[in-house]
Order: C-alpha cells, then structure tokens, then sequence
C-alpha cells in the first residue's frame, strides 16, 4: 500500500523519464468528464414511481392473477378425472390375493379385476396413469442407480455397466441391461381396461402404448444399441436381464420401434418422478369418432396382471383416467392459488391505499426539514 | 546494491504464493475443503459433481490472480523506471553514469536533483557547502539548509573528485526522517555527524548546481524504511459481512446435522421397506449412512456461502471510488484537481462519519496570508485599505501613522520590530515562492514592503537593506521552529552586539518577557481584543541583548550537548529568558468558501464536528465565524489532554461527556494530541471517525481512521497519507452526503441482497431434502448450480451496487442532510435487518419450493421438469429484485435471463448429451418450457417470492414519499 504509494508519487513529477513525457505533451485538464454516466446522473424509472403509480401495481397484478386463476379452476374442474386404487390392502378389495402374495421373485403372474363405475362420459382423448404413492423415486442411491451411456446405445457401456449400477451391475458374471436400480425397479402389472355394455358384452377398449414418451427421450437419449435395424437379442447377447425382471429387455414388446432401450413404458419409468407419490402415464386412449365419447357413461372393468409389490414399502398403487386439456390434467391448486395471491395483492393496495391517504401526507410535510 | 524490489511475484512464485495468499480467506479455504470432499472417492458424500465448486472457485481464484498479478505488473515497471535512472558515480577519478540500481553504500556520487539513496553530503557548488533540499515529500517544511561539514567543504571544495580515506560510522539503518547521529574519520579527526549533513533519498536538490555526496544507506534508507507500515484498514460493514460469513457456515453445519438426523430415521424406518433402496446402501451401517448424509448435506448446501461476494465487493467499491474522481462537484478548477479516493476499501464508511475531526489552519481556512495588523510598542497600527502604494499586492495592510513613524528617526522599538522580522526567519532570499512556512514569507514581505528588505542569506551571515542602507548580519545560531517551539536566531550586528531575536506565539513569548517589559499591557489587551476578534493570526516578537560571555559559554554548552546527547531543549530554555517584547503581528487567514454552510450542514446531518487546532484565540472566533460554535461551546486545550491520556477513566467520561455535544473545539493541541483525540473517540465509541487535514501535522490524526487531506499549500504530506483527497473543505459536503450515503445504501442493499440470493437458493435443498428421504438429492441440475452464482444472477445485482440511489437524488441528499442519519445509525445493515434478510431468503425458498410442490402433485411431471420450474423461478425472483431502473439493470436483467435461457438450452442440448450422458443427463428443456403448467408455476412462484418485499417497498414509498 506505501510502496506503490510511493512509487504513484515518484511518478508524479520527480523521477526524470516521467517528467520528461509529461512535459513533452500539452498540460491535460484533470478536469472529469461530463457524462451522464460519471455524474451518476442516469436516467432511471424509479424515481418518476410514487404511490400514485405503485399502488395501481397491485391492483393490476390482482386483476390479471384473479381472472387467471378463475379460468384455471374453471378448466380444471372441467377436466374429468377418475381414480381407483388396485392396491388390494384391503381384505374386501379383489387383488387382496394378489397383493399377498405378490413378489419380485413369483413366477406365475396374479391376476385381478376391478370393477368401476364411469358417471359421467370421458370426451376427447383420455389419458390413462398409474400412480404410487411412497415409492422414494427421488432418493438420491436410487436416482443415481443408472448408466446414461448404456442406455444411450454406448456399446462398451452395454458389457462394462458403469459403477453407479451397482449392486444391479452385474448378474452371473454377466453385465445386466439395463443396469441399475431404477431399471430393476420397472413397473410391471399390466392394466388393461374392458367397458361393460348395458347388456353385459365385455368390449376391450384399446390402449396405445406408443407416445406416451417425450420425443426428445425416445430418439436422442434413449437408443439401442448398434443402431434400430439389427436383431435386438443379437445386440444383447451376452448381457443379463435385470434380475426383478420377468423377461429380457429385447423382449418388452414385438414391435421393434418400442423396444429394447427405447420401449416407451421403461422410457417413462426411467424419468424419475419428483416426488415420493406419483403418477406416471401408462396408455393412452384416443378419441375414435366425434358422435361417441371416448369412454361412454357405464360400468368397466379393470384387468390388472399383479406383479409390483408395494405392501413392503406401505405404498399404494392406482390407475387414474383423465381427459386433458391445454394446461394438462386436473389441477385445481394452480387455480385457487392463483385466486389466492391475486386477492392478496388486491387485499394490499387497498391497504396501501388506506395507509396512503391517512398518513402518506402528513409526513410528507413532517418527514422533511427545511 | 540498490535495486528496489517492491513487487511480490516471480514467474515462479507468482502461482504458489497468490494462492497462498488467497487461501488466507476463510470463504476460500471453506470451498477448498468441499472441493476435496467431493473428490472423495466415496459417491455418498459427493452430492454435487466437483465442477460444480470447482468452476466458481477457479473463477474466484483466477480474477484475484489476475488482479493481483496486474499490479504487480504495475509495480514492476514503477520499479524498474527508478531502477534505470542516471547518476553519476565516482569511479577511478572520473564519474561516470550508473543506473540508480548500482549504487553501493561508499560510493561517492554527483548530484543534480533528486537523491537516489540517503547521502552524507560531502560538498557542493556553492559557498560554504550550502545547499538546498526541498522535502516536501517527507515533511511540512518545504526547502531545507544542508551543508557539509566544514572539513569536507574546505578539503574537497578545490579538487572534488581526488578519492580520499574517508571512514564513516553511524546508526543502524532506521526510520526516523528527522535524526541522525554518526562519526565521520577523517585523518584521524573525528567529526560528528547530524540530519543537517545528510540528504535523504526522496528529497530533492535546489538552488545548487551540484552536490556531491557519499552514499550511506541504499535499501535501508529512512523514506523506505517508513514505508509499508501503515495497516489495513476494513469497515465495519465488512467485519459484520465476516461474521455473517460464520453464522452461514453455522447455519449450515445445523441444518446438515439436522437432516442427518432425519436420514437416520429414514434409514432405520422407510429404506429397509424399499427393496431397491435397501439393497443399494445395504453395504453401510445406518450410523455410518448418517455420517455421509451429513458431509454430503454440508456440499449441497455449500453454494448458500457466497464465495464471489468479497471479490465482487471490491470491485464495487473500486467503482464507488472512480465515482468520486469523476464527480465534477469534486473538481477544482482553479487548481485542476479532481478528488480522488486513495484507498478504496472505506466507500461505506463515509456514509456512517458520526465525528468529524478538523485542523483548522489550511482545513476551515485558505492559508493565504495577508498581513493585516501590528502593534509595535503598544501601539495598535489598525487595518487600512484605502491607501496602499504598494503594488507588490501582497501587503493588505498599511497606515499612516506607522509610515510616519519608521520614517522619524530615533523610533527604536518600531525599527527593531521590523529588524526583527527580516532577520528571524529561514526564508531564501532567491526563493521567495518557497518559504519554509506562509507566515514567516507573509512578515518578511511585510518588512520588505516597509523598507527592511531581506537580501541574502549565507551560511552564517544575513544581508539587508534597512531604509535603503546595506548592513550585514553575522548569523551565530538559528534554530528552527516546530510545532512545539518558537524560532530564535542569534545574531551579530555590525556594531558587533549581539542580539537574540525570537518570535512565536504569544502564550510562549509572554511568559519569557522581562519583569520591567513595557507594553505588556496594552499589547495582551490588543491580543485579547482586537486581534482575536477579527480571526487574526498572531506572532509575538521579542528580543534581548546578550552578553559576550553568556554567549560562549551557551554556545559551548550547546555544542557539548550535541556532541553527547543531542537533547538541548534546556538549553534552549535557558537563552530564551529574559525577553523584551517588540511588538505583535496579526495575520489574517480567510476561511474557505463555503466553510460555515458546510458546516451547518454537516452539523445537521448529525455529525459531530470537532476541529483541533495549535491555537487558542484565534480558533475560538474561527469556530463562531464558521457557525460551529454558539455560546457555551466547550472548549479544550492540550493540557488538559494530556491528563486524558494519563488517566484513561477521565477520557472515558471526556467523551461520555462530548456525546452530548454538538461541537468540540480542542486547542493548542500538538500533532500526538491530536491523533491521541481520535484514539480517544475509537476506543470509547463504536462510531465511525473522520479526519480531515492538510498538513504534514495533521498526518497522525489521518492515519488513524479515515482520512481526508486537502491539496493544499502545505505540501502533499497529509494527501500522501490519507485516504481521499479533496481540494477544498467544502467538497466534504458533497463527497458525505452524496458519495458516502450513497455507497453505504448501495453496498448494504448489495450485500444484503448478495446474502439473499445465494440463500435462498440454496435452502430450497433442505425443504426438498423432506421429500425425498434426506438422502441429500439435488434440487437442480449440477451445471444450474455451478452458473447460478457466476452468470445467471451476478450482474443485476452488481447493477443494484453501482447504480442504485432509489430513495433521494444527490440534491435531495443535500437538501435534508437528516437523511444522513440512515448511515450513522446503521439502519441498511445491522444484525436486525440481516435476520429479516435471512427470514425472507427462508420465506422464499420455501415458496420456490412448496409452490411447485403442491402444482406438481397433481400432475404426471418428473423431477427434471420440476428442477427447471424451481430453477427458473429461482432465476426470475434474484435477478428481478431490483428498485431502481436505469438502462444499464435492465440489460443487465436481460443479459442475465437470456445467458440463463440460452446456457439452459446449450446444456440441455441432445449433442452434448450424446458426447457425455452422464455429465449432461438433463434433457427437459424443450419439454418443459413447452408447457404452460411449467410457465403458470412460474409466474406464480415468483410473484409469491417477491411480494412480500414489493409490498415493503411500497409501504416505505407510501409513507415517505421521496422528493425529486
């Protein structure tokens, strides 16, 4: 701090080489530069902002968050949503049986249905969820229990599984694919939906089972391995199936666009849910014609193949319909929240306002000193 | 060898010693730490990647580095620009050019200006060995007397360069500017050197063609010596911003523990039931699973701690001081001087002066001298403007009656009055513009004017023309004023009387007159009352008549003195007694523009200004002419200050007692009393104090807390030392309640925002940490964490730093200087309103994250798409919170948004994706801002985060509505 104190002083004058350069150019003016910016004169919005213009702020925030809200509620309430759990804790419920005696390691699938009752008509294309509940798919030992390479098509990843996998790395010496808790953990009942005519015929309502993954998932993160063309129980030869699974990852469907690494169902499960209770879409049920509802007024049965067990864990299981709509499912918190802080900001300005006019002015004229 | 080395740096050390030095600083150390643990092999702990500390820290690092490295670049070739000067040197009977840096201490060197290393002045040019120093640089005075020792003079004066056995013995190197003792050897005579024979390296020659000087400290010389001495100093603000930094650390080691405890209990109840979760941590016992939750919580939550916060802080005060020097209120143009902040580490600090310490002398006052009256032998020869013959311009005063009277032949007193004022002084003759002190130029010119004229001066003899007759003095001593002295000269007259002429201040003289004075009388009642009345500055002048034989015996004495001790004050004490009184001279010394408005107004700010002078008098009227004084002011002088410092409960109760005073005015005070006052202040107050000063007496008094020096006639001693520099006292006014008010409010609006944006952002982890088991997942994505701090959110809220003066423009900080206040009571950061920072950063990170939550659960959405919707509320609500709108927050609020939008999009890119999966797993972009449920939650969030400070803020607008 001295020392270049110093030094900044020899400069200054005394030192010959220094002096000589200043004298040689015409004395410069020290004088600053008149700039708004220098001068800290910038033009700026605040100051021009009195509560004359601050308090219609909130009045605006809570007139445009108000209607929102108000047309959110409204276009949630008028999305149709039915659920049902297919748990089976219960003893009266159908898939108690199944729910006892269900585990990772049963062989003979379990079979149930539920019955169900639709009062009111499903219009437009319905999406169909099922959903857990205390399943902690956010749990950072579980989230972290992948291989990103391997299920981007990576073929070294496929025989050499990265560590993270582990304990789900290797199975008989062989590398598992896909490796890792998450992928060993696949939901696996199968829920399939029949309409239940007045007159007792049992209708099977198809499920599409295509689409219900993100674009970006199906063909840039997910890929199977040597590319789309190949025989997929070629590519995976020498790898292990994960060891929950009933079956091998090549045979998740017989539709090669919907297998492998990029079958649309374990492409959901591997995006993790936020949350500990969740729900996932499962099929989608698309509108045939305009004259009849997707899913008409009535009774259904649904056929669920019980594999998942959940009981160990206290969770639950449900399969949810619902129509959808440009904001998505049913979601009345978004629109009473909504309605909440317009009201707020609106609930402020009034108190603003009547801050304002008792006491704004008096100590206008007190607060200052002349 | 004399090669200055003030850089720090090789190309070798410079990486090992910045980092060590840099590593010094608690925040660094701390994120050294997290960046070890999470390269630790062990993957429970590492919650977050390394680059995610890494980037910020070498980021961090490297600006430091780089800084750092600039200046001692700087340094360098300031250091190489001195290395590189010419000297001469003696070299085998010739000299010949040198650089400065090969200068060894014996060598013999030939000097024409400036000293490179402290010299024993051998001999010059001129007569007698004279020559000439100025020193401002190191002192008050401006030109100094050197010469050679008699035996060097007459020796070398005929062949300088004939090499003789010279040896020399001295102290050891030291940093005492005014002392020197040592023995020079010559022929085997030994001669004592004093300060008289040494020229000092920072000084520079005058008035003399040539000296030639014998070199004898090179690197130790006493200008180096005094260097690097003067400490750091740091703000308040900043020492409460380091013990915020702790309580962060804290709170973060209490939340981890705290959610430790919670992984324990999921550990032990919920895991074993998941299969999955069971078999993966199935390796660890739950108390070992507990241990790693807790360091891996100690990492995620490491980014609450602003590590970029202290560079940024410098940063803004570096542009907070470049304010100051562009201001063009700051300039003076009559002497094309911009103010100029020194130091730029106190920008707060003048925001918070709660005690104003002032000289006056310089300061509240021109220091351009008119010489206004006289009272030679009782007489009082009063102010007449009317009539003045004299165009020299410089003499303001003039009567009649005393022209008449130095005309009359047989008027002694009033001849030797003037006599007086020619002879007992050290003004140089061929230098009149630079004369060792204002008042001693001021009355000889007074004499010069009347018809003393000063001619020459030699080294033991003086030269005038009195009335037009030319009569030479012989000079026997002179010894100096200081500030604890009078000056005296003793003096041979032609006749071959000897006389002591003496002058000083009129407490000094009067008690050393001779019983019989005449006049004491009625020159203390025109001291008292018509001198002191008009602010005039006043000198006592006297005389005496010494005998032959006292002054041999004196002379020995003083001579013995030197030889032994060098103390000879007592001395001294001894000739100065038995005065007669001349007369009295009054100077006037105007008080700046603008000084008592300045005042008034900073009195009204709720500073307390105290101004410590030398004098008495004189400064009571100048405290009631700058309005600092009303009736019943209390006044102290430095007797009484000396008790303070011996009786430290006294001084205690001293200043218990002045913090119900608006104004103190401490006179006669020295130099030490005067930084003894501002000890006194800091040691029994928490508050902030200033000093303001010109001269090289009021050095002490700048050191020790912030200082302001004005440019002034006496010599850039009390710039060189303080802090900010300002050319008049009235730009106090402006670079306080403008400049000061405004960085206290921008740097704690800074600060507090800085603390609120890195918390909130970070406490979202621990809500979060309630739903998915505390098993330490992170709410966002790794990259959002590692750019969060460095490009999403740093440049509003460096915008908010520089720019913001919301409440009150510069003219309204002017027009009610109450406003001040906010400052000195530290109402914009203090322990209260950091615990209401605090509260709300919780607030909001709870919205940023129960908000979504309760969105969320309705939906089918998935972690990554609700990791972004927290991100970008996140984002939104830091960077949005922002009062005062120029263009410059604005871009900076769109510069800011579009590098978080187009980072997010780049990062999320199906490219990168595909190079490195798992370094790039987030691959939601287009999917979620695809949705208007994402954009909806957004909104929401952050018109929720941020309403409770809007509502604030408009309560504050409502209730004092500012003025423009």
């Amino acid at each position: 701090m001295m020392a270049s104190g110093y030094s900044a002083k020899e400069e200054d004058g005394h030192l010959p080489g220094a002096s000589g350069a200043a004298g040689s150019g015409v004395a410069k003016s020290k004088k600053p530069d008149n700039t708004a910016f220098k001068q800290q004169r910038l033009p700026a919005w605040q100051p021009i902002l009195t509560a004359g213009t601050v308090l219609p702020a909130f009045f605006v925030i809570g007139l445009i968050f108000i209607p929102i809200g108000i047309g959110l509620y409204v276009t949630s309430n008028n999305i149709k949503e039915f659920e049902i759990d297919y748990t089976g804790a219960d003893m009266s419920s159908p898939c108690f049986n199944c729910s006892q005696s269900s585990s990772w390691n049963s062989t003979w699938p379990c079979r149930c249905s539920i019955a169900f009752t639709l009062d009111q008509p499903f219009e437009s294309n319905v999406f169909m969820y099922y959903g857990l509940s205390n399943f902690y798919q956010n749990h950072r030992r579980y989230v972290k229990s992948r291989d990103d390479s391997q299920l981007n098509g990576d073929k070294s990843s496929l025989k050499n599984p990265s560590k993270e996998c582990e304990p789900y790395r290797t199975s008989d010496n062989k590398p598992i694919a896909p490796c890792g808790a998450i992928a060993n953990s696949l939901f696996n009942d199968t829920l399939e939906l029949f309409y239940i005519d007045p007159n007792g015929t049992r209708t099977q309502i198809p499920l599409m089972k295509k689409g219900i993954a993100w674009w970006t998932d199906k063909h840039v993160k997910f890929r199977n391995p040597g590319g789309t063309n190949l025989n997929l129980s070629t590519v995976f030869q020498g790898t292990a199936k994960p060891v929950n699974w009933h079956k091998s990852v090549y045979e998740l469907d017989a539709d090669l666009e919907n297998n492998g690494f990029i079958n649309e169902d374990f492409i959901v499960w591997m995006r993790t849910a936020a949350l500990p209770t969740f729900r996932k879409l499962y099929r989608i049920i698309q509108k045939k014609s305009n004259m009849t509802p997707t899913l008409p007024r009535g009774n259904y049965t649904l056929d669920i193949t019980y594999n998942y067990p959940v009981l160990s864990f206290e969770g639950r299981k449900r399969m949810i319909l619902s129509t959808i709509s440009w904001m998505g499912g049913k979601n009345p918190f978004l629109g009473l929240a909504y309605i909440t802080v317009g009201s707020v900001c609106f609930f402020l300005g009034v108190v603003l306002l009547i801050i304002h006019h008792k006491y704004g002015n008096r100590n206008n004229s007190a607060d200052i000193p002349n | 060898d004399n090669v200055i080395r003030s850089y720090k740096y090789s190309a070798l050390t410079f990486l090992p010693l910045s980092l060590f030095e840099q590593f010094q600083r608690i925040a660094n150390i701390y994120f050294l730490c997290i960046v070890v643990l999470q390269f630790q092999s062990i993957p429970a702990i590492s919650t977050l990647p390394w680059y995610t500390t890494m980037i910020p820290l070498l980021t961090v690092l490297s600006v430091r580095g780089f800084k750092d490295l600039a200046d001692d670049l700087a340094r360098r070739h300031s250091d190489s620009q001195i290395n590189r000067q010419p000297c001469d040197l003696l070299t085998n009977e010739s000299f010949t050019s040198v650089q400065w840096k090969d200068v060894c201490v014996g060598d013999v060197l030939r000097l024409h200006k400036d000293q490179t290393a402290d010299l024993l002045l051998l001999t010059t040019t001129e007569p007698h060995s004279l020559c000439y120093i100025e020193t401002s640089d190191i002192d008050e005075t401006n030109l100094k007397i050197r010469q050679a020792l008699a035996v060097t003079h007459q020796e070398l004066s005929s062949d300088p360069i004939e090499p003789s056995l010279l040896a020399f013995d001295c102290e050891e190197p030291n940093s005492h500017l005014h002392s020197f003792k040592g023995v020079l050897e010559w022929r085997d005579m030994r001669h004592l050197l004093d300060t008289g024979h040494i020229l000092l390296r920072g000084t520079v020659l005058r008035n003399t063609r040539v000296a030639y000087g014998l070199t004898i400290y090179t690197l130790d010389s006493k200008i180096l010596q005094n260097c690097g001495q003067t400490a750091v100093k740091t703000t308040q603000v900043e020492r409460t911003l380091n013990k915020v930094v702790v309580g962060i650390v804290l709170l973060v080691l209490l939340f981890a523990l705290l959610l430790a405890v919670g992984a324990g209990i999921f550990e032990a109840r919920v895991a074993p039931g998941i299969e999955a979760l069971a078999e993966l941590g199935g390796r660890y016992t739950p108390v070992y699973k507990v241990f790693l939750t807790f360091w891996g919580y100690i990492i995620l939550l490491s980014p609450s701690m602003p590590m970029s916060l202290y560079i940024r802080f410098e940063l803004v005060h570096v542009i907070h001081s470049l304010f100051i020097g562009w201001d063009l209120d700051l300039y003076d143009g009559g002497v094309d001087v911009p103010a100029h902040a020194r130091s730029t580490t106190l920008n707060e600090e003048l925001g918070q002066v709660r005690y104003l310490l002032s000289d006056k002398t310089g300061t509240l006052t021109e220091n351009r001298l008119i010489f206004r009256q006289c009272c030679v032998a009782g007489v009082l020869y009063p102010l007449d403007l009317s009539w003045n013959p004299f165009s020299c311009g410089g003499l303001q005063f003039s009567d009649k009656r005393l022209v008449d009277t130095l005309r009359k032949p047989g008027s002694p007193d009033v001849r030797e009055f003037f006599k007086a004022l020619a002879l007992c002084h050290t003004v140089m003759a061929e230098w009149k513009d630079q004369a060792a002190s204002p008042d001693e130029e001021t009355l000889v010119g007074a004499a010069r004017e009347l018809g003393w004229v000063f001619l020459s001066r030699t080294r033991d003899s003086m030269t005038l023309s009195e009335l037009g007759h030319r009569r030479q003095y012989q000079l026997l001593a002179l010894l100096d004023f200081t500030s604890q002295r009078r000056r005296m000269s003793v003096l041979r007259d032609p006749e071959g009387e000897l006389k002591l002429y003496c002058k000083g201040a009129d407490i000094v003289i009067l008690e050393r007159l001779r019983k019989d004075s005449t006049y004491c009388e009625s020159t203390e009642k025109a001291l008292e009352q018509v001198f002191s009345q008009g602010c005039l500055r006043t000198l006592c002048v006297a005389v005496r008549s010494v005998q032959e034989g006292l002054w041999e015996e004196w002379s020995r004495a003083l001579e013995l003195a030197a030889m032994t001790t060098g103390a000879s004050d007592d001395l001294y004490d001894n000739m100065e007694r038995e005065l007669t009184l001349l007369g009295v001279t009054a100077i006037e010394d105007q008080l700046q523009v603008g000084v008592p408005e300045t005042i008034a107004t900073l009195r009204q700010a709720g500073i307390k200004v105290w101004v410590l002078t030398g004098d008495k008098k004189t400064a009571v009227n100048v405290g009631f002419a700058c309005r600092l004084l009303d009736p019943g002011t209390r006044l102290l002088q430095g007797e009484e200050l000396v008790e303070f410092e011996e009786q430290p409960e006294l001084g205690k109760r001293f200043i218990a007692l002045s913090r119900q005073c608006q104004a103190v005015l401490c006179c006669r005070t020295t130099p030490s009393q005067k930084a003894g006052v501002v000890q006194l202040i800091r040691k029994y107050t928490s508050s902030i104090t200033m000093a303001i000063g010109d001269g090289a007496n009021d050095v002490n008094m700048i050191k020790a807390h912030i200082g302001v020096g004005l440019n002034g006639l006496e010599g850039g001693q009390a710039v060189q030392n303080a802090d900010f520099s300002l050319a008049k006292f009235h730009f106090l006014r402006k670079l306080l309640l403008v400049h000061g008010r405004w960085s206290y409010r921008r740097i704690s609006v800074f600060l507090r925002y800085f603390l609120y944006k890195t918390s909130s952002f970070a406490f979202v982890h621990v809500w979060f940490a309630f739903c998915n088991g505390f098993s330490g997942q992170p709410m966002y994505e790794t990259w959002f964490i590692t750019l969060y701090t460095v490009l999403y959110t740093s440049f509003p809220v460096q915008c908010l730093a520089v720019f913001e003066q919301q409440d009150v423009s510069a003219e309204g900080s002017l027009r009610w200087p109450s406003l001040y206040q906010l400052g000195v009571g530290r109402q914009l950061f203090n322990p209260r309103l950091l615990a209401g920072t605090f509260l709300y950063s919780i607030y909001t990170s709870l919205v940023l994250f129960f908000l979504p939550l309760s969105v969320f659960c309705f939906s089918a959405i998935d972690f990554q798409t609700f990791s972004i919707t927290v991100a970008t509320a996140s984002v939104f609500t830091s960077t949005t919170e922002t009062g005062y709108w120029t263009m410059f927050n604005v871009a900076a609020i769109v510069f800011s948004m579009s590098m978080y939008f187009l980072a997010t999009l780049i990062l999320h890119s199906p490219l990168l994706h595909t190079i490195a999966p798992a370094d790039f797993y987030f691959l939601a972009f287009q999917n979620a801002f695809a949705s208007p449920l994402v954009w909806l939650t957004v909104l929401l969030t952050t018109c929720t985060a941020v309403l409770p400070s809007l509502a604030a803020r408009a309560l504050l607008l409502v209730l004092n509505p500012p003025d423009t």
